[in-house]
């Protein structure tokens, strides 16, 4: 973590402890995930107890406390995704990536993740990779998805 | 055709939301015109005189919101926009946030000028990676431009606005809890009283407002309280952004008058039934709300007629499900969010999330009981009015629903060992 | 009559009234209606979670349910408290938390704690929940040597969590996860015995189905009718109550009481776990004459007619001045009055102390010079009101544990704290200020800090002027320390100084707490007296969350100076010379009160007076490893006509003893013990003493009737009525009123409510006096022979000389071996690697341990403790002086250090 990027975090809040969420995001940023090493060094920073910081970020579906893939792959599986076929999706996508979701691809390229509902249920069955929206996916979209993802 | 407000800038071809695209297009204008011609005492009469009531879900009027706050100039006070948009169905915020974000800034900035706040947060659900983007280059150019920071258009007033990521959990929807995560804390809904008005953000007076909310301020100023309770009903007055979606030929955000006929909403603007089906169901509000059916297609999408037709408004999310769907299969479904989603908190919703979604799951798979029926109603009774937050309420409300309009459905799964739609149930 | 603050409403038809901000709970429980509870921690904001305290209120013609533990009342509520609703609730949530929870508990009365299935059977779900399991199970977390977490038992209620984080101040359980795959966790998901949990236990306390419990005897286990005991704890000085519990005539368990005045339930893991001593093999159980080389074991009667004789021969010989007798600060307020009595009326000399002499000795000499009054000001409850703490020399959270707890809690609240210490401790981590000074230089810091209030003009002028004298003299001598001259003594920056200054002068109320890194010094009275300068100085005397206030080592080291077992007063630090005292002592004694001051243990166990004493009675007190220079105590202890050690076991002091007697260890006697803060307290006996140890009160009435004055009591109430009629400060102390209160001395008379906060408007000598005081190093400071500073001290899990501490299993597996610790930069430069045995060498002797290499020990320095008798760390310290107080220099020699190999 730069010193100016925790400063500038910290500047925002009248109390650092505010700023946990945004410094979790900047560790798992930097390593992948959230190492026991940065709930630590965390916990120093912010006044708080490694036991503290562990409460949160394992509170929040996005924070992995594990390394995972290079990239995650978040397919929607709630009801108007499912309406619309997300679990024959999430099959397909099992069956390429050859893993369960909540699994990370041998070649630590993909973590397959099941997700509520993205808030893009106009393009449902709906994918999201990082800041990027798919959809809505059908099945027989999927491998040229993935070879976008490997290439991109 | 009804006139769009908040979402008449996507029409205009190329439009990408910059600030000088928002700029040439008469925005940022509602901020002078505030800072000479109201002071905030009079910037909260013009909202509560508009009848403007909360497009998150409960539907409170927003000038009354900020009435509560306590005038003592001494006291820090802040404001925290809402955009923690998670309640399945909805995704309007999503648009309002990355097609036009300084109409959003413009409108944090209008309510914090009214309320007295120098500091305010944008609470962004962390899964709007690209959203978080987008804003954070719109409060940078509207800080550049001189709407933000000290001294405002030469008017004394000083205000900072800050993007708050959160980390994926629905919960921080609930206003406390997202003061609690704001706070750097676990998403735990607090009690109430106090409320956030006179104890929120680090205990000091906070407001939360809801993107859709705020984006309504800068047309309130500029075209005055009257013009915008004419549209929509008495009590629902402006217009809502519906999110369509499901099996609807054209889902997607629609802007209209709040007392928009259901039938309407989804047979003439969302263009109908994909396939023609026959409509089976209705979530008119996010999927936390009773289900309505074929019976209530002519309902209006206003706050009262939902309640009067045994539902609610809640987020404007509107989930159409037509005559292949297995009920037993949407209760599931929904279940296991709000199964996923509980805090924890509260006996009644951490361990009654699970049975109902664990109950739903056995029914469609064809492992139902006899006695699942009124273990279901059981669970959802002692669920509902008995918690620290409503959510508990949100995920029990929906599947009394699910009861009692298709109960014959879930006797059929029951009864045949399987799930007649084939569907079979999932994860 | 009613004000405007009572609220009336009914509860169950029953109507009442209670004071605005009562919540149902509490107005339910003050007409003993019961609402069911899982998660509320009494002291703590109600986090209602559990929800089985629902109950239907009506008001306004609207009906609710709601938590009773968190709905304030209101005027004109009508609750009912088993409504039908409510109790359909309540039982509800029972159903859902008893699916996942084993049904191997027992109800109450078979001996069973778990309080889920006590509300089961209350509301008759015993034939179990519609609800099946859904967790997987949990395996059972075995890795904590005290405490075992079954995590299947687990309801989630909290309370573990917010008894370790809010109670306690460690948080190291939380929750981890959310909704019904939410868990509890130790640090960020370890084992607990991996874990930085300190052992404190009071989750065990807290848990109400034994998810987290002691280890020991199982849980659930059918353990017969407890008999709970509530006394005091014997070790440190924070006077906690807690709760022996006995069972077929011994003590299982300790429980927390959550009445107690100083710790409120609140314990230490010595506190908790540090009980098995009581009944351990090691016991003495018969008396002990020494016979060519070994002991034989003799009849009380041959044993105290030995030790009469001897005596009487010794008196004889040499004159009553060469006996000298040793009380304790483990001993009973009673017994110390008895020993004093004994030395005093029955041999006749003043030859009477204590380790008092070792720990808090300048307190006493300083404070007295200060204000007339040796003794801590204030409460550990009004530390809340302060606005800025100052502690110095004091590591509180391992020392005195439960005294760091109002201070954590004061830090979280935002209230500046300012530390003083060489080493990085827990609270200089959490300090605003942290001076790291070098050993042995406080004194010049509190005169730069004196310097920069009145440079600055922070002082109260007003309080000088009324209440003080002596200033200009100390101004004069502040002067001559401005911060960077204070600074550059002390090895800091001279900014942080002025910093420290600053918060202490102007947040006010402020407190100071200190403690032996203060005293153990030859400059330790001198010490003192600059911390009464700075109280003095800001006015912070006599009002709450004020004051200057050491912590006491011993449970009873406060009592035992307040019955005169010092050799230069009379009980109630009354003067030797003043005739009206000697002649009321006299009257009731009936003998002769001898009027020369007697000798400081320091003297009677030093080299230099080696001779004067011919006969020691020595009780309770592991003189070889608790002094000095062990060299030169044990040739003093050796060349003794008579030794006589009355103790709980054979240590290692007794083992050169003559005759050694069994005495009863404090759960095996009544009497009172007098906390830090001046509280008087009961100590109750809870089980018999092994074989024929007899309490000390009785061994010395069984040793005064044979040295022909005898004192004749039956109980030790008898003897307080006695101290009553002779020691103002206890005049109005009484078993009687102890048996429901505590009281904080003086409590000159029956009706007299105690004194939490001394000195509100006078002081006891009339006017606060300041005193000039000058800085000069310690001793012995370190050269190139000897390049290192040793300081010694106490760890969390040990205990003095380990006589008790090490014969509790739970603590001695948690610190089972001595250790020296060392700066990495040091442990580097000499090739010293974690673990690895090192001897540390001074010019009195050596020991041998394994390293710890410890950032928080400044270079330069090395810790080690005086708890362990194969590396006692007394083989090493300086036997010098403090002029006034006659306590050693404990705090610095000079040391070197070798490395071994292995």
């Amino acid at each position: 973590m730069k010193e100016e990027t925790v400063q500038q975090i910290l500047s925002r809040y009248a109390h650092r402890r505010s700023a946990l969420l945004p410094l979790l995001h900047l560790c798992q940023e930097e390593a992948g995930y959230v190492t026991p090493e940065a709930i630590g060094q965390l916990g120093e920073r912010l006044g708080l107890s490694p036991t503290q910081v562990a409460e949160v970020a394992t509170f929040y579906d996005m924070f992995r406390l594990k390394p995972g893939g290079r990239r995650e792959i978040w397919v929607c599986h709630n009801l108007s995704c499912s309406l619309l076929g997300a679990e024959e999706v999430v099959r397909r996508l099992e069956e390429r990536l050859g893993v369960k979701a909540g699994e990370t691809t041998p070649d630590g390229a993909f973590t397959l993740r099941r997700f509520e509902c993205l808030a893009a249920c106009e393009i449902a069955p709906v994918i999201q990779v990082g800041p990027d929206y798919y959809g809505p996916v059908r099945p027989e979209d999927i491998d040229a998805l993935l070879e976008r993802l490997r290439n991109g | 055709m009804s006139e769009k407000v908040l979402t008449k800038r996507f029409e205009i071809s190329g439009y990408r939301g910059t600030i000088e695209e928002y700029l040439a297009t008469g925005g940022y204008q509602a901020i002078p015109r505030a800072l000479k011609e109201y002071s905030p005492e009079s910037l909260i009469d013009l909202v509560r005189r508009s009848g403007l009531r909360g497009r998150g879900g409960a539907g409170f009027p927003t000038g009354v919101k900020w009435g509560f706050v306590p005038k003592d100039p001494t006291l820090t006070k802040y404001l925290v926009c809402n955009a923690d948009e998670s309640e399945p169905g909805t995704f309007k915020d999503r648009d309002l946030i990355t097609r036009d974000p300084h109409q959003l800034l413009e409108g944090i900035i209008l309510a914090s000028y009214a309320i007295g706040c120098r500091t305010a947060y944008i609470y962004l659900r962390g899964e709007f990676v690209a959203g978080a983007v987008i804003m954070e280059q719109a409060i940078q150019d509207a800080a550049a431009h001189g709407f933000l920071g000290n001294n405002i258009l030469g008017s004394g007033f000083n205000l900072k606005v800050h993007l708050h990521r959160g980390a994926g959990a629905y919960i921080c929807g609930e206003e406390t809890a997202l003061l609690e995560s704001l706070e750097g804390k676990r998403g735990l809904p607090r009690l109430k009283p106090p409320f956030p008005a006179s104890a929120g953000l680090y205990r000091l007076p906070t407001v939360v407002n809801n993107v859709e909310t705020l984006c309504n301020l800068p047309h309130i100023v500029l075209r005055g309280a009257e013009w915008f309770s004419s549209i929509g009903s008495p009590k629902s007055t402006g217009n809502r952004i519906f999110s369509v979606s499901g099996h609807v030929r054209r889902p997607g955000n629609y802007e209209l008058p709040m007392d928009v006929p259901m039938r309407e909403l989804i047979f003439q603007h969302a263009g109908g039934m994909r396939g023609d089906r026959r409509l089976k169901a209705v979530i008119p509000g996010g999927s936390s709300v009773p289900v309505l059916t074929e019976q209530h297609l002519d309902t209006r999408m206003d706050f009262e007629s939902l309640a009067k037709a045994g539902s609610m408004a809640g987020s404007g999310g509107v989930m159409v499900m037509d005559d292949s769907t297995c009920m037993v299969r949407a209760g599931e479904i929904v279940a296991r969010f709000y199964h996923h989603e509980s805090c924890g908190q509260c006996t009644q919703c951490r361990e009654g999330t699970a049975w109902l979604h664990k109950t739903l799951r056995r029914i469609e798979a064809g492992r139902g009981r006899k006695v699942d029926m009124d273990l279901l109603m059981d669970i959802c009774d002692n669920m509902k009015g008995k918690t620290i937050c409503p959510l508990s309420d949100a995920a029990a409300m929906p599947i009394e629903s699910y009861l009692k309009y298709f109960g014959d459905e879930f006797e059929q799964h029951i009864v045949e060992r399987a799930c007649p739609f084939g569907s079979g149930g999932g994860s | 009559m009613r004000d405007a603050s009572t609220i009336s409403l009914t509860i169950d038809s029953r109507p009442t009234m209670v004071p605005q901000g009562t919540t149902l709970l509490d107005a339910a429980r003050s007409l003993r209606i019961a609402i069911p509870t899982l998660c509320q921690v009494p002291s703590l904001p109600a986090q209602p979670g559990c929800r089985v305290c629902l109950v239907q209120v009506a008001q306004d013609g609207a009906v609710h349910l709601r938590t009773a533990c968190s709905t304030p009342v209101t005027e004109g509520m009508e609750v009912l408290t088993e409504a039908e609703e409510a109790v359909n609730a309540r039982t509800f949530v029972l159903e859902m938390l008893l699916a996942d929870h084993p049904v191997d508990c027992l109800p109450e009365e078979r001996g069973g704690r778990c309080e889920l299935h006590a509300l089961a059977k209350r509301h008759h779900l015993f034939s179990g929940s519609r609800f099946a399991r859904q967790r997987a199970p949990f395996p059972i977390d075995d890795s904590h040597p005290l405490i075992r977490m079954d995590l299947n038992r687990c309801i989630l209620c909290r309370r573990c969590v917010r008894a370790c984080g809010e109670i306690q101040g460690h948080h190291v359980l939380g929750i981890a996860e959310r909704g019904d795959r939410s868990v509890v966790i130790a640090d960020d998901g370890k084992p607990l015995g991996e874990s930085t949990c300190v052992s404190c236990g009071e989750c065990v306390a807290y848990c109400p189905t034994g998810a987290l419990a002691e280890k020991g005897p199982a849980w659930n286990e059918e353990v017969g009718a407890h008999q709970a005991i509530t006394t005091i704890c014997p070790y440190c000085g924070c006077g906690c109550q807690l709760d022996l519990h006995v069972k077929d005539g011994q003590v299982v368990t300790v429980g927390s009481n959550f009445d107690g005045p100083a710790n409120r339930g609140s314990l230490c893991a010595k506190g908790r776990f540090g009980f098995q001593f009581i009944h351990s093999p090691d016991r003495l159980t018969m008396p002990l004459i020494l016979e060519g080389s070994g002991f034989r074991e003799a009849t009380w009667e041959e044993a105290l007619d030995l030790v009469a004789a001897g005596l009487r021969e010794i008196a004889a010989r040499h004159g009553a001045d060469a006996i000298g007798v040793a009380a304790s600060a483990k001993a009973t307020n009673e017994e110390n009055y008895l020993l004093q009595k004994l030395a005093r009326a029955v041999l006749g000399t003043n030859n009477v102390d204590h380790c008092a002499r070792l720990c808090h000795a300048p307190t006493g000499t300083a404070l007295l010079s200060a204000f007339g009054s040796p003794a801590g000001t204030n409460s550990f409850a009004d530390l809340e009101e302060a606005e800025a703490l100052l502690v110095v020399g004091s590591n509180t959270t391992e020392q005195h544990p439960i005294a760091a707890l109002p201070m954590k809690r004061l830090v979280a609240r935002g209230v500046p704290l300012i530390v003083i210490d060489p080493r990085r401790i827990e609270l200089a981590r959490l300090a605003t200020v942290h001076l790291a000074i070098r050993p042995g230089t406080d004194l010049a810091v509190l005169n730069g800090m004196a310097h920069v209030i009145l440079e600055e003009g922070l002082w109260d002028r007003t309080f000088v002027q009324d209440r003080t004298e002596g200033f200009e003299a100390m101004q004069e001598t502040a002067r001559r320390y401005p911060p960077e001259v204070a600074a550059s003594i002390a090895g800091i920056d001279p900014e942080l100084l002025r910093r420290a200054a600053r918060l202490y002068a102007t947040r006010r109320p402020a407190s100071i707490y200190y403690t032996m890194g203060v005293t153990q010094h030859t400059s330790g009275h001198q010490t003192v007296l600059a911390l009464a300068n700075l109280a003095l100085l800001t006015g912070n005397l006599g009002k709450p969350g004020a004051g200057i206030n050491p912590l006491r080592g011993q449970n009873n080291v406060q009592g035992a100076c307040d019955m005169g077992a010092l050799p230069d007063a009379l009980p109630g630090y009354q003067s030797l010379d003043d005739p009206n005292v000697r002649e009321r002592f006299e009257s009731v004694w009936g003998r002769p009160v001898p009027k020369r001051p007697g000798l400081a243990l320091t003297q009677i166990l030093g080299r230099e007076r080696q001779g004067a004493i011919r006969g020691l009675y020595l009780v309770g007190e592991n003189a070889l490893l608790a002094e000095p220079d062990m060299t030169e105590t044990e040739a003093v202890l050796r060349s003794l006509d008579l030794l006589v050690v009355q103790d709980l076991f054979l240590t290692e002091t007794a083992r050169l003893a003559h005759v050694v007697l069994p005495a009863a260890s404090f759960a095996e006697k009544d009497g009172t013990f007098t906390n830090t803060e001046r509280r008087v307290q009961r100590i109750r006996k809870a089980v018999e003493p092994p074989g024929q140890a007899m309490a000390d009160w009785q061994i010395v009435c069984a040793l005064s009737r044979r040295l022909g004055t005898p004192m004749m009591y039956g109980h030790p109430g008898e003897i307080m009525a006695e101290i009553a009629r002779l020691v103002p400060i206890y005049g109005g102390i009484s078993y009687d009123r102890l048996e429901s209160v505590s009281l904080q001395w003086p409590c000159p008379h029956r009706d007299h409510p105690g004194t939490p906060v001394l000195y509100a408007n006078r002081f006891p000598r009339g006017r606060g006096r300041f005193h000039p005081v000058e800085w000069l190093p310690p001793d012995e400071v370190p050269d190139s022979d000897f390049p290192f500073v040793l300081t010694t001290g106490r760890t969390l899990f040990q205990y003095h000389t380990g006589t008790m501490s090490r014969r509790s299993d739970g603590l001695h597996l948690l610190e089972p071996e001595p250790y020296i610790e060392v700066n990495p930069i040091d442990a580097d430069r000499l090739g010293a690697r974690e673990g690895q045995k090192v001897a540390v060498v001074t010019r009195r002797g050596q020991i041998v341990a394994k390293t710890r290499v410890e950032a928080g020990t400044p270079p330069g320095v090395i810790f080690t403790t005086f708890h362990f008798s194969e590396a006692p760390a007394n083989r090493l310290t300086n036997p010098a002086l403090d002029p006034v107080a006659l306590i050693p220099e404990f705090k610095v020699c000079a040391a070197r250090l070798e490395p071994l190999n292995g």
